[in-house]
Formats: structure tokens, sequence, C-alpha cells
């Protein structure tokens, strides 16, 4: 290649080093390198989430106003904005790193199996055959042989074979003495359409091996990929393993994504990385489990449109453009191998249907897991991850959209905000009398930051004590030091220096306040524009059902408090968790609910919300805490309305 | 066979405001219908027109403005003499135009001064219209409130970001506040949540949707208006039953079509006559979505105005 000179960066407290052309940019060198940096905007220089201190060598960098002076002269830079000069050595400070450790906190007990009715008949099969040897009399073709052996003992017929198991049957079956397992594999039909399903065999394998029976369930987000290994012949999770998306260094959301996807070589980038961490946690299942992982023959995979488009190494351009078309909502399955994903040869991969380029195969997946298609109850489901995608609908029908409301949720563009992960802020209580927090972090450990569901617990606790109005700003005459001016406008301080991982306060700011409000203003409007298209009024569903990881943390009587959730009886919400793996792993178990996923995909009617005028009403209305409209938010408004009464002079000074 | 006409079923009714003090003091409000839906229900208080004055001489008002106004324009009391004596106005609206950071920058003190002797100049209720620019709007409006203290001013524009300030000083020195919001219903009603939060009395507020004359938007306006009316009388949405006040004559005199003299366009035609009537056409729209109180400039387009409003209003 070119003259460049090679240096040396060393990244601390990993302790790696990497070589690299002088004029490397950092963050890609700590990419390559292996050390995990938070990037959230992508490496554009605006979100100020991967600072590392230059401990020795010189770097050129672009400076912008997210680097203070004290900063700047500390050595502290944006990794993404500077580009490597000399020899270095780097320390990553503690909350710019992606930790995985912290992934591995046991997420609550929540994942309920809603789904009923279903038989366990997973669509990868495995028969057993014992064959005659050929004979003179009876010397038909190997695969004759194979197929008669099939529709006697098993009553198979209507088969396809997959060539490659043509290409080793004579061997294999002589290795076997005759003896041999079959797998097949089936998909979705429309069983009311009279479909007839046609099995297909993907592998053969010397004699009985029917109890190494496994596949592997996956849910590929934005930010988290998760995944299981499940055991076919039991019906059980043999092993579970997630990982960040290796994605997350090119961007935090799908929309930067999409962008980076549009430079040389960026799709193939974003697919590899992803390909990367699936393989990744398919060794940590192999090490969990001991299953060989060239046993797996199936994997059934739910992710969002984009996700699941650049897995599949799709240019995701037009899901981002108007009129916002995806590729296609079907896939056909897909060889594992052809994707480089470490699985059996024969493996196969299904990607759950999507229904638009912003409601994709997580949510039918999700929708199939909590059994929403099966009952005729009127239930709103929610899925709050990087976006927030809503449906409502039963048995008969069903509505989706997906209401940008952006990484609040997940500490994004919160002053002091991260994934929630060890050491970040969960729980909050604010003392009335006082106005001083009460903190509980991730892992009882000094707090380095803020989570999603910490930022609504504290501002619910911010607002139910008076330290915040209904429209979110500060109030500015409380006798506590927690509120005061900055930069940003006003700030509470929810822990001070000396208390913290950072060494520096961590607060809360107007602009994180907002930002929330706009996250939940976002999902509550979706709800209600969705709910009156459809000719329902108001709020009152049946049941809720709340998916996602963030989403099993939420307070649900806070979530209320700020207008994110409707304000129903507490009894009326459910909580599943990570709704798209479930779907996965049950669809795995059963091809009743691979055909009902096909059904759900088919009948979910998309609206699209950023062009909605109803919608934007909607929106400016829920940019209120809980909402300009006090009657949809009754108890809420009460106890708010208690506790203004008592204290309606004091915060009267001229 | 008798048709029956169709009628809307009001379930609310729009607060009564009294502005002003004493003898002249008016009332705003009260209605029962949409506006002048008379066979439908009541308007108790026909809406109200208040008069503008300027704290000090306007400087891009055209000639066909300025003429009713001439040799007093540099006079606060004296034009809004003039105002009630030669023209009959029952109210009346002091622009704080020199106030202005942007402008002459003129101080709270003297500010203060002026709107005080225009207040004790006359005798009907006065309206007094800052910058809004926040920060100078407080200190202005600090001290106007409490030389004032008593005569139940209406204040304005008061807007979310010094909402806190202002509606303390009204509350403190009993003033009536103008709530101000750029044009929706929402914003509005969150504006009037956050007044009450604060203590301000329902009875000292009245409502400032943000209008623009015809030709630049006024649909906008209208429409807002016209959602604000629906649900304060048919959707009993007591955070949006407030009069609705309209500071509409700066918005049409600064257009273009009523600037430019014929002389500079001559297919434009007569410049009076064409600002006058894109005053009282912008005012009779805006009357007609649910104004009032109206604030406006011109002597003939005012008459033209109360014309209208007695014929819609004749039994």
């Amino acid at each position: 290649m070119t003259g460049k000179k090679k240096l040396k960066v060393h990244f601390k407290p990993d302790n790696v080093e990497i070589v690299v052309d002088q004029g490397e940019n950092l963050l890609q060198a700590a990419i390559a390198a292996g050390v995990r940096i938070y990037a959230s905007c992508g490496g554009a220089g605006t979100c100020g989430t991967c600072k590392v201190q230059i401990e020795e060598g010189e770097v050129e960098t672009t400076r912008t106003d997210k680097i203070s002076d004290q900063e700047f002269s500390k050595g502290i830079r944006q990794a993404c904005q500077s580009r490597v000069l000399s020899d270095l050595s780097v320390y990553v400070p503690v909350e710019s790193r992606l930790e995985k450790a912290v992934l591995a906190r046991e997420q609550k007990q929540v994942s309920e199996v809603l789904a009923t009715g279903w038989r366990f008949v997973p669509p990868l099969t495995k028969y057993f055959v014992e064959l005659p040897s050929p004979t003179l009399d009876d010397n038909t073709s190997d695969l004759s042989r194979l197929l008669r052996g099939l529709r006697q003992r098993y009553r198979l017929s209507n088969l396809s074979i997959d060539f490659h198991v043509v290409q080793k049957l004579a061997s294999t079956l002589r290795d076997g003495n005759w003896k041999a397992t079959v797998t097949t594999l089936v998909t979705a039909v429309k069983p009311r359409a009279g479909d007839r399903r046609r099995p297909r065999v993907i592998n053969i394998e010397a004699g009985d091996t029917r109890d190494k029976h496994h596949s592997l369930a996956f849910d590929i987000g934005t930010t988290t990929v998760c995944g299981q290994l499940l055991d076919l012949n039991r019906g059980r999770v043999v092993a579970e393993s997630m990982a960040y998306n290796g994605q997350i260094s090119y961007g935090e959301d799908v929309i930067t994504r999409i962008a980076y996807c549009q430079k040389t070589g960026g799709l193939k980038k974003l697919q590899q990385a992803v390909v990367a961490t699936i393989n990744g946690i398919i060794e940590e299942l192999q090490a969990q489990s001991k299953v060989d992982a060239e046993r797996i023959g199936h994997l059934m995979v739910a992710g969002n449109t984009t996700m699941t488009q650049i897995l599949l190494g799709l240019n995701p351009q037009h899901l981002r453009l108007t009129p916002y078309t995806p590729v296609a909502n079907f896939f056909p399955p897909v060889p594992a191998s052809s994707l480089g994903i470490k699985a059996g040869d024969h493996a196969q991969i299904f990607l759950f249907p999507a229904v638009a380029s912003y409601v994709g195969g997580d949510i039918v997946s999700g929708i199939v897991g909590a059994g929403v298609h099966q009952r005729k109850v009127l239930t709103f489901f929610m899925d709050i991850g990087t976006n927030g995608e809503i449906v409502i609908g039963n048995s008969d029908w069903m509505v989706t959209a997906s209401c940008s409301a952006g990484p609040a949720f997940e500490g994004g563009g919160i002053k002091h905000g991260i994934i929630a992960a060890e050491g970040a802020i969960e729980d909050v209580e604010i003392n009335p009398s006082n106005y001083e927090p009460k903190v509980g972090t991730i892992g009882s450990v000094k707090p380095k930051g803020i989570c999603g569901s910490g930022l609504i617990n504290a501002v619910a606790e911010l607002l139910a004590t008076g330290v915040i109005g209904q429209n979110g700003k500060f109030n500015q005459n409380l006798p506590t030091k927690r509120v005061r001016p900055s930069a940003d406008g006003y700030e509470y301080v929810l822990a001070w220096a000396k208390e913290t991982q950072t060494g520096s306060d961590i607060v809360i700011t107007e602009v994180d306040i907002d930002n929330l409000m706009r996250a939940k203003a976002a999902m509550y409007a979706g709800c209600k524009t969705l709910s009156k298209s459809v000719g329902i009024g108001g709020c009152d569903f049946d049941q809720v059902v709340i998916a996602g990881a963030f989403g099993s943390n939420i307070d649900v009587k806070r979530a209320i408090t700020i207008g994110l959730l409707p304000d129903l009886p507490e009894e009326r919400f459910i909580f599943i968790g990570n709704g798209a793996l479930l779907g996965a792993r049950l669809t795995s178990f059963s091809t009743d609910l691979l055909d009902d996923a096909r059904r759900v995909a088919q009948m979910m009617t998309n609206l699209e919300l950023s062009e909605n005028v109803d919608f934007m009403n909607n929106y400016v209305a829920a940019l209120f805490l809980p909402h300009t409209n006090a009657e949809e938010f009754p108890t809420v408004s009460k106890r708010l309305a208690s506790k203004s009464n008592n204290n309606p002079k004091e915060r009267i000074k001229v | 066979m008798a048709i029956e006409i169709p009628k809307t079923t009001y379930t609310g009714k729009i607060k009564e405001i009294k502005l002003g003090k004493d003898e002249k003091a008016v009332v705003v409000g009260g209605e029962s219908c949409y506006p002048f839906y008379l066979f439908e229900g009541e308007m108790p208080h026909l809406p109200r027109i208040a008069m503008e004055v300027y704290d000090s001489p306007p400087e891009e008002w055209p000639e066909a403005a300025l003429e009713p106004f001439a040799g007093i324009t540099d006079d606060p009391a004296a034009w809004a003499r003039k105002c009630i004596d030669d023209y009959g106005a029952e109210m009346l609206c002091l622009q704080l135009a020199s106030t202005d950071p942007n402008g002459l920058d003129r101080g709270a003190k003297e500010a203060a001064e002026v709107v005080k002797k225009v207040a004790d100049a006359v005798d009907v209720p006065l309206i007094v219209w800052g910058t809004a620019n926040h920060d100078k709007d407080v200190e202005v409006f600090r001290k106007v409130t409490e030389v004032c203290h008593g005569k139940n001013l209406i204040i304005g524009p008061v807007e979310e970001g010094d909402h806190k300030q202002l509606g303390a000083a009204a509350i403190g020195y009993q003033h009536t506040v103008a709530a101000s919001t750029p044009i929706d219903i929402n914003l509005a009603k969150q504006l009037n949540i956050l007044l009450g939060n604060l203590g301000v009395p329902d009875e000292l507020i009245v409502m400032d949707p943000t209008v623009s004359g015809i030709g630049y938007g006024i649909e906008y306006a209208y429409s807002v208006m016209e959602r604000m009316r629906m649900a304060a009388l048919t959707q009993q949405d007591d955070k949006l039953q407030f009069p609705i006040i309209c500071n509409i004559a700066k918005e049409v005199w600064k257009a273009k079509e009523a600037q430019i003299s014929e002389k500079d366009d001559p297919t434009m035609g007569d410049a009076k006559k064409r600002g006058v009537l894109l005053e009282a056409m912008s005012a009779m729209c805006l009357l007609i979505a649910g104004a009032d109180v109206l604030i406006m400039r011109h002597p003939e387009a005012i008459k033209l105005v109360k014309d209208m409003m007695a014929e819609l209003t004749a039994a």
C-alpha cells in the first residue's frame, strides 16, 4: 500500500495494542483493536460519548464544543475526531466504555409465554431410518432408497432434497451401515388457503443422531443482540447469551447506520460487525452447553427491518427515504454459511417477516410470542427500544406504527445518559420536604450515569415533588442547592462528584427532560393516533403488553406519572421482556406459530406517522407532564392537584 | 313539512372576565355559542376593540395610518385621549415599542412612567403590550405593574418563558394577563394550566393565540381559534374557556399590501382604502373565529367592524 508510517497505539485499561497507519482515525483504531468505545453518533463528532484521554503521544484533533477547556488541557479528546500522529498511549475512561459484563445482569424474570394452544411441532425435524442394503435384486438408487424408507416409516412424501445432501448421500449411508438420520425443515404456509407443506431435506447424518437436535433463536436489536440455544427434543432453552451489537461503534440508531451503509464498503462493514456479534454469541452458547455448532440446523432471527436488511447484505437506503420501502417483507430461508454465520453447513436462517420500513420482524415476533393474535381482548402492545413501535388490535385486526421516540429511553441524547449497565442510576426517590434524592444503581455500585428507566423515575419524582413544573422546567425558587443554573439551562444534581465513579456531578438538565418528554410524547401520541384511526376513542385497553428489555425495568406508576403509559389500573400491564426473542423461541418450537407469524405480518396495517397531521397535534398535546388534557390522566392529575394545593403561595415570588 | 335545522349542543361557556377598573370597566366573554350564532345561544358581551397607542412616534407606519393621529404621536397621553374623545375608544392598547432591546431599548423606569401617565389620563381599560423579549419584559413589567398597582391593566404578551415572573407580578399588583402562545391549541392550553399552577386566578386570564393578517396565514389563526372555541363550548375544556384577545393591527399594517403607496405601485389602488379594508377584513375574520378583544389602529377600519357587528347582532 502506501508508504505511511506505522504507529503503535496502546489502549488502557484493556492493555491492548494495535499497529496503525499514521493519520488513522482513533475510533477506528479502537474498533480494530477490539476496544469497545461508545460512539452514539457514529463518529460524526456530535455526541461526545467517545471521549478518551491521550496519556502519551500526539494526535491531531478537530475540536468541537463537546470538549471543555478543562478537559482539553487534561488531554481528553473525542476519539472519532482524532487522528494518530505518533505512538500513543490512550486511556478509555469508564463512561466511554461499552462493557459486556453489564449486559449479563439478571433481567427481571418477566418473560411470560402468553401464546397458547400451540402444538410442539418444531419446523426443524429429525427422522431416523434403517434401510435395507442394496442387492442386485434391489439396486434402486441411494436416494430412492432413502425416500422409500422415509415414506414407509414416517409416511413422509412430497419432499424436496438439497443438492449437498445428494452429494454426501452415498458415503453417509454406507458409513452408517444404512442407518442414517435425516433433518427436514418446513416453512410457513397459509393453512386456510390450502397450502401444502413441503418438507425440505437439509441434512443427512450417519447413524442415529436424534438426541442431538438443536436450533438457535436470535433477537438482533439495534443496541443488543440476544441468542438462545434450544433443545428441540425437550423444548427448552439450553443456553442464553447477549452482547452489544457490534454496529454500535458505527452509530447508535438505525438512521445513522443506514447513513453509514451509503459510504463505500459501509454496508459490508456493518454486516460483518453483526455477523461477528452473532458468531461470538454462538461460541459462548457452545461453550456453555457443549453442543457442537455443527449440529445446529436452524436459526430463527427476529430483527427490525433495518437490522434484517443489513444482516442479509441488502442496502437499507430506501428505508429512510420517502415513501419508505423495504426490499422485501417475506424472506426465503437463507443458508447461514452464505452470511458467514458459524453454524452447521446445512443450517438455514429464517427471518421473521416485516410489516414496513419501521415495523419489523421483531414486532411480529413479539406479537406472536405475546399471543396478541390469539385473543379477542383489545390489546395495546408496545416495544420500547431504540425506536418505539406500537400495535393495537386483537385476533381479528391489528394496526401498527413506529413512533420515532429517539434514543432517550436507552440513555441516548441525555447529558449523563448511559445504557442500562452497571453503575447506571435506575431508581430515584426524592424527599418532598428537602428535595434530597435517594438513588439506586444497577449492581449497587457508585453511579456513573443514568439509564432510561432511571430517567423516567427521576422525572416522575421531580414532577411529583414540584421540583419541575408540568412543562418540564425547573422551579428556580426552591431552598436546595441541587437545582442550579448551568450552560444548558437549569439542572438538578442527582449525585455529587464525590459519590460518583466518574468524579463529576451527575445531573439531569432541562434539555434531558425535554428529550425524555419528546420521547414519551411520541409514544403516547402514536398510541392516540393509532387508536383514533381505528375509531377507538381513548386508551381504555383491556391489556397493555410491554416488550423490550428496557420495558421490563419500567416502574408502571411512574411511567404513568410522566404520561408515557396510559392511566390504567396497574394489573392491566403485562411485561414480556424481550418479546422478539420470545417469539423467535416459540416459533422454533411450533410450526403453528410460524404460520401465525406469517399471518400476523400480513394482517397488520401500518400507519405512517411521520406525515400525519393528527399525530403532530397529539404530539404537542403530549409534550406536557403528564399531558395537556388532564382528564386523560385522572389519577396523576388528582395527585398533582393535591400537591399544588398544599403550597400555592410559596411559589409566587415577584 | 317543516324542516328542523340541526343545532349544536353546547355544554360549556366562556368565562366572563372584567377588564379595567371602575365605571368604564368592561366585561368580555360569557359566550354560550359559537361567534354570532345567536340562534343557538348567547353572546352577553359584544367583542371590544382596543385602539393602539405607541409609546414613541411610530417609524414605519404608512401615511394612511398616521394621518388620524397627526401631531400627537410623540405624546402617548394626548394620543390616548384623542382615541377616546375623537374616536370613541372603549379600550386602549399601549404598545411599549420603545423598550425593544433591538431598537431604542428604553429602560424599565422610563417605560413605567409613560404607562403611568397614560393610565392616569384615561379611564377606559388599558392593555400594555411588551416586546416579547423575556428578560426585558420581565424587567419592564415589574416596574409597570408596581406603579399601576390596582389599575387592572391587561399585560402581555405573557409567554411560557416568562409566565412565572409576569404571572407573579400580575397577582401581586392585581392585573390581568394575556397568555400568549404561538398558534397552537395545545400550547395555549398548557400555558393556561401553568398559570393556574402558579396561582393566577381564572378571572385574571385572557388568551392571545398569536394572529396574522389576511394573506399572511390568517387561516392558521382562524382554525386554531375555532378549535379553541369548539373545545371550550362543546367539550367542556375549562382550560380553554377564556376570552381571546387578538393583536391584529401591527400584523396588518406592516404587510407590503398596506405599506406600499399608490405612487410606487399604481395597480394596488388607493393606499388608504386598501389599508383600512385589509385591517377591517382581517379583524372581521378573527371576530368570526372567536375574538373577544381586537387591538386595532385605523378609526375607519374600527367603524367598519363595529357596523358589521351591529348588523350581525341586529334582532
